[in-house]
């Protein structure tokens, strides 16, 4: 809510300098967020009237405005705006006269036509940024009034006042506020209305949303214009002036906090009674829109129809315009939780429900009527009824609250004086009714948010200060969860993958609907703000394609990355922690002066990234729409993922994009405690190669299974290191060549042996798969 | 009178000394050690010699022949000592090392890491929870039921079946104290989501360190310490930390944490990069309902909670001027983190 600082020191003395103010506030829980200065502070700047107008005889673009300063003289002044007509008000700098900018206004010729002082724009005035044309006065500001009169000087602040706070929503709230942390006495406080009371011409249906319903009868108003001081008030804090009497209902609400509302006394077709809407029933509100109410909400009615949504907005038909002669001024208590249903529902905030569903100050209703009613008898004449029409009870003030100081000093930490406690509550509003060792507070009606202990210990932190509670030590021992042990693993995957030259991504879990999703639809949100974020990611994948497609756009040539992360499983959205990974373009990077070759990424670089991270992964063909060459992921027989090349209609990317998606949690299990150690070998190996020429179709699989099976004790490893096809190896056959590896781990092998057992395998080989073996 | 044996080794020491290359080394070599070389020629001649000369010439021949030994070696080395600098001193020593094509960490994962290694240090274990949700974990239980203005459907993400997506990692709390009694020490990193228009400062989705520690007398003063510890941590030392009351629903007395510090940029400017507060009496009490005992009982026991939002962090500490980056990924930009 935005403050004036002028109109807060009508309340309470306030330091000089608004950053002191500021600084006082934030540092109570209540943060200025931004701190404005306002109004005119020139001199020799007045109201004037342009009389005439006329072109400059030797500029296009200039006028020659006569112009009255109330002297008696008119004065010639040389104008370059466009936005008046002869007989507005505009401020007028006189010579001698110095504006904010720094010019100083003297008398001049201007191409030629004598110019005796300026037409100033809102901007050369420091009023605002608006630099279009001169600034329109209105009609009433008087001529030869000093422009610092109109726009006196003022400062904003714009201070975030917390939902728990609705009794700082008032200049005379934030007043009481300031005035309890500085120690200062309030300068004055709104009067008890001392009106007699009838209990007729309203009544209440729905007693539980509107406990209380006042109405005070205005005869014989004038609805005008507001007097200047009034509509430079409230549009100092944001508020649009509308007539007096709508303008004042929204002073006193700025002022105390109590919104009201004045209906159009004539247009009432007999009692109020505030009740809850039927169902449909439709009310045209203020705002020149047509709402359909429900029976939870409440209403302001007559006799025959709704005239306002109770502390949310009037009516349109029965609200006071230029013709309006009697009013009714409505002030109220609402129900906060019905009022914020109410707006919400109907997605109409006002200024009104803000502070209702806030809590308003039930001691405040009849006090800000009346202040209301005095103000409207000032500026708009007017005869008040001799008695206030009013319905229900107001609400009990808050319960007493227990607080022993033990529980304060435990709760902050450290001890303080129990006098220094007392004080600080005093001066909060509070009353201190059993002095016992567990002593006892009466709440301020205003301060609905204290309702226990706890709160009472906020407000002394509050005042005392948080930077005066020095900080402790309370580290402890604790034992490591479940949740320490997956993130470690997925912190070494993560570790393993950026070793390798991924580059880790972290994509939004949230997608497009059109979006390729790797999956049987997705988990939908059932109010998406944008279209770009409506339903919960089935798989990694899909943000994946999307970097890899926003990196080619910036011209990347190589986009190996990786995520881990959560999806969102449908239909139920079980949440599951996936890897996915993403190879495209080059092997390596930009060539460089030691790079000897380079080559598109494949197939077995996406197996090969992925054993980085999971060891004993095998892959078989698989079936998967949305890839070309697609691979099934198992972990012993365990399927734990998918992979394999993207099918072009899926790809945007030129050149093949492998990916991969394993479901993490299947995996990330602690295996620290499998690690052993083994004893190093002692004796020699001995190594023998085959190579061999096989049909095409023949897997490698397939030769290493009839290498390994049956089980060869002294064949300690087999490793594959050469595959070609073409050539002269043939048509539909490729070539193969693998090292064998013989040891025993008891004694040193001879020759004999090592060829008796490599000479079996080489049978088989012949025997089983037709190899054609190579000497 | 030198012995003829001393003379033979200054000739040889001579001749070894200004040897021009490693042929002429060879050669003298040769000449002196070599089957039928002089020095060798004297170990024929000593089976000649009388019984009493035998010991002293045999020494003195030992003598002759470590010293000839050695000058040879050390001419030797001189010529490869020579020649490895020649060859070396081609060698552009200011070339490039060998690229190796290393990966990157995202930065928020390097936040995470950096903030939750420094969480563990003071004895937090990890704790976690879902990112979908129910109003009774993101609200309810945490003091903010139906009605309450700070309780914003409006700024939340719902599913169709009613459930909604964690607008706050507030509800590992409730999760870590369903699951067991007190003392509790936890951290929780996750996601968090609003429904906010992307801009440069808001995201739908977020991403938070929660953070509670229930005890006996655990007070405000134990909150600033832990959290003046870590901010100074992680800005570094000389870290102002302030903590300025504000509300939360669920903690009561609640604080805003604001650091200022010269390593980053705005310099003496306090930035709010946490909320925290004791647990609120009244979160304690849902969570007993939930689960049917008594086992957070606010005589005993209280808390402390606090919540750190990880891209706003990242951002500061980093110097990232837009909060989309992160999600965009660009490899340019990944590459900066390495």
């Amino acid at each position: 809510m935005k403050f004036s600082v002028n109109w807060l020191r009508e309340f309470v003395d306030l330091p000089e300098n608004p950053e002191e103010i500021a600084d006082l506030l934030t540092r109570a829980g209540v943060e200025t967020e931004n701190i404005e200065t306002r109004g005119a502070n020139v001199d020799k700047v007045i109201v004037s009237q342009i009389t005439a107008s006329s072109r400059h005889p030797n500029a296009d673009r200039l006028t020659v405005c006569e112009v009255d300063d109330a002297s008696g003289t008119k004065r010639q002044i040389v104008c370059g705006a466009t936005n008046y007509k002869v007989s507005d008000r505009v401020p007028l700098a006189l010579p001698g006269a110095k504006l904010p900018n720094g010019t100083e206004i003297r008398k001049s010729k201007l191409r030629g036509v004598e110019s005796e002082g300026m037409l100033c724009s809102p901007i050369e005035l420091g009023l605002g940024d608006d630099a279009s044309g001169l600034l329109i006065l209105p009609p009433d500001a008087k001529i030869g009034t000093p422009i610092g009169d109109l726009f006196p000087e003022d400062t904003i602040l714009d201070v975030e006042i917390t939902p728990n706070r609705g009794d700082l929503l008032s200049h005379f709230g934030l007043a009481r506020e300031i005035a309890a942390l500085t120690g200062k006495k309030l300068k004055s406080t709104p009067r008890e209305s001392k009106i007699a009371i009838k209990k007729t011409g309203v009544t209440i249906t729905a007693t539980r949303e509107c406990p209380f319903f006042s109405a005070r009868k205005i005869d014989n108003v004038k609805v005008s214009p507001s007097p200047q001081w009034l509509r430079t008030k409230i549009e100092s804090v944001g508020i649009r002036s509308i007539n007096n009497i709508v303008d004042i209902s929204n002073f006193v609400m700025l002022e105390l906090g109590q919104p009201t509302h004045a209906f159009d006394a004539d247009k009432l077709r007999g009692d109020i009674n505030v009740r809850l809407a039927r169902d449909g029933e439709k009310f045209l509100a203020l705002d020149g829109k047509t709402y359909s109410l429900k029976p939870d909400n409440l209403v302001v009615a007559d006799q025959e129809r709704a005239v306002g949504i109770g502390g949310v907005m009037g009516g349109e038909e029965t609200s006071v315009s230029d013709s309006t002669k009697n009013i009714l001024l409505e002030a109220a208590y609402f129900l906060p939780a019905s009022i914020r249903r109410t707006a919400r529902n109907l997605n109409l905030p006002s200024d009104a429900s803000y502070r209702f569903e806030r809590g308003v100050d039930p001691e405040m209703i009849l006090r800000a009527s009346q202040r209301a009613t005095e103000l409207i008898q000032e500026l708009a004449g007017g005869t008040p009824g001799k008695e206030i029409n009013l319905a229900g009870k107001l609400p009990p003030n808050p319960a007493d609250i227990s607080l022993s100081y033990d529980k304060c000093d435990r709760v902050i930490g450290i001890s303080i004086k129990p006098k220094a406690i007392d004080e600080i509550l005093t001066g909060f509003g509070l009353k201190k009714t059993s002095a016992a060792k567990t002593t006892k507070w009466k709440i301020p009606s205003y301060r609905r948010d204290l309702q226990r202990d706890v709160d009472l210990i906020e407000e002394v932190v509050r005042a005392y200060g948080a930077e005066q509670i020095p900080g402790t030590d309370r580290s402890r021992y604790t034992a490591s969860s479940a949740a320490d042990h997956a993130h470690d693993l997925e912190s070494a995957w993560r570790s393993r993958l950026a070793a390798v030259g991924l580059n880790e991504v972290r994509t939004s879990k949230l997608l497009p609907r059109e979006r390729f999703v790797f999956s049987e639809g997705a988990i939908e949100l059932r109010n998406p703000l944008s279209e770009d974020h409506v339903a919960l990611r089935p798989s990694i994948l899909v943000g994946l394609v999307a970097v890899l497609d926003r990196n080619i756009r910036a011209g990347a040539e190589r986009v190996a990355i990786f995520e881990i992360g959560r999806t969102f499983i449908p239909p139920s959205g079980k949440e599951e922690r996936h890897l996915g990974v993403l190879l495209w373009g080059n092997v390596a990077g930009a060539a460089n002066w030691r790079s000897v070759s380079n080559r598109g990424v494949d197939l077995f670089d996406l197996k090969g990234a992925l054993e980085c991270v999971v060891p004993n992964l095998s892959f078989r063909p698989g079936k998967f729409p949305d890839l070309a060459l697609p691979v099934d992921v198992f972990s012993g027989d365990r399927m734990i993922g998918f992979g394999g090349q993207l099918s072009s209609a899926k790809a945007t990317a030129s050149g093949p994009v492998f990916v991969a998606e394993l479901h993490a949690d299947l995996l990330l299990v602690p295996d620290e405690l499998r690690k052993k150690f083994r004893e190093i070998e002692k004796f020699p190996a001995i190594s023998r190669d085959i190579a061999m020429i096989v049909p095409e179709e023949v897997s490698h699989e397939k030769i290493w299974r009839v290498i390994h099976e049956p089980r060869e004790p002294l064949l300690e490893s087999v490793e594959l290191f050469d595959v070609f096809s073409g050539g002269e190896v043939g048509a539909a056959r490729k070539s193969l060549a693998y090292r064998l590896t013989y040891r025993d781990r008891s004694r040193t092998l001879t020759n004999e042996e090592v060829n008796a057992a490599h000479a079996k395998i080489r049978e088989r080989l012949r025997r089983d798969l037709g190899a054609e073996l190579r000497e | 009178m030198t012995h003829p044996l001393e003379q033979l080794r200054d000739d040889a020491l001579r001749e070894i000394d200004s040897a021009p290359d490693k042929q002429a080394l060879e050669a003298a070599r040769v000449k002196y050690l070599g089957r039928s070389g002089s020095v060798s020629a004297w170990g024929e001649q000593m089976k000649t010699l009388a019984k009493e000369e035998k010991p002293v010439v045999g020494k003195l021949l030992n003598e002759v022949r470590a010293a000839v030994t050695a000058s040879l070696e050390s001419r030797a080395q001189q010529f490869r000592a020579q020649k490895e600098s020649g060859a070396l001193a081609k060698i552009d020593v200011f070339l490039p090392g060998t690229p190796h094509e290393l990966g990157t960490l995202h930065p928020l994962t390097q936040m995470w890491e950096r903030s939750i290694e420094i969480f563990r240090r003071m004895g937090f274990a990890l704790a976690d929870g879902p990112d979908i949700e129910d109003e009774w974990h993101c609200f309810d239980a945490l003091n903010t039921p139906p009605e309450h203005p700070a309780r914003n459907e409006q700024d939340t993400f719902y599913l169709r079946d009613g459930r909604l997506l964690r607008t706050h990692t507030s509800t590992v709390q409730i999760r870590t104290m369903q699951a067991a009694p007190p003392p509790i020490r936890v951290i929780a990193p996750g996601a968090a989501y609003r429904r906010d228009e992307l801009d440069a400062t808001h995201s739908p989705q977020f991403h938070q360190i929660e953070g509670l520690y229930v005890d006996e007398n655990v007070s405000i003063a134990d909150l600033k310490g832990a959290l003046e510890f870590f901010m100074c941590e992680l800005f570094g030392p000389g870290t102002g930390v302030q903590f300025r009351p504000h509300y939360f629903p669920f903690t009561e007395p609640s604080l805003e944490v604001y650091v200022k510090s010269k390593a980053l940029k705005g310099g003496e400017r306090w930035i709010e990069v946490a909320g925290s507060g004791v647990v609120h009496p009244a979160v304690f009490e849902e969570v007993n309902k939930a689960r049917g005992d008594d086992a957070y009982d606010s005589q005993k026991w209280s808390g402390y909670a606090f919540g750190l939002g990880m891209d706003r962090l990242a951002m500061i500490l980093f110097d990232i001027p837009d909060i989309r980056l992160f999600a965009q990924n660009d490899l340019r930009f990944l590459r900066q983190f390495a």
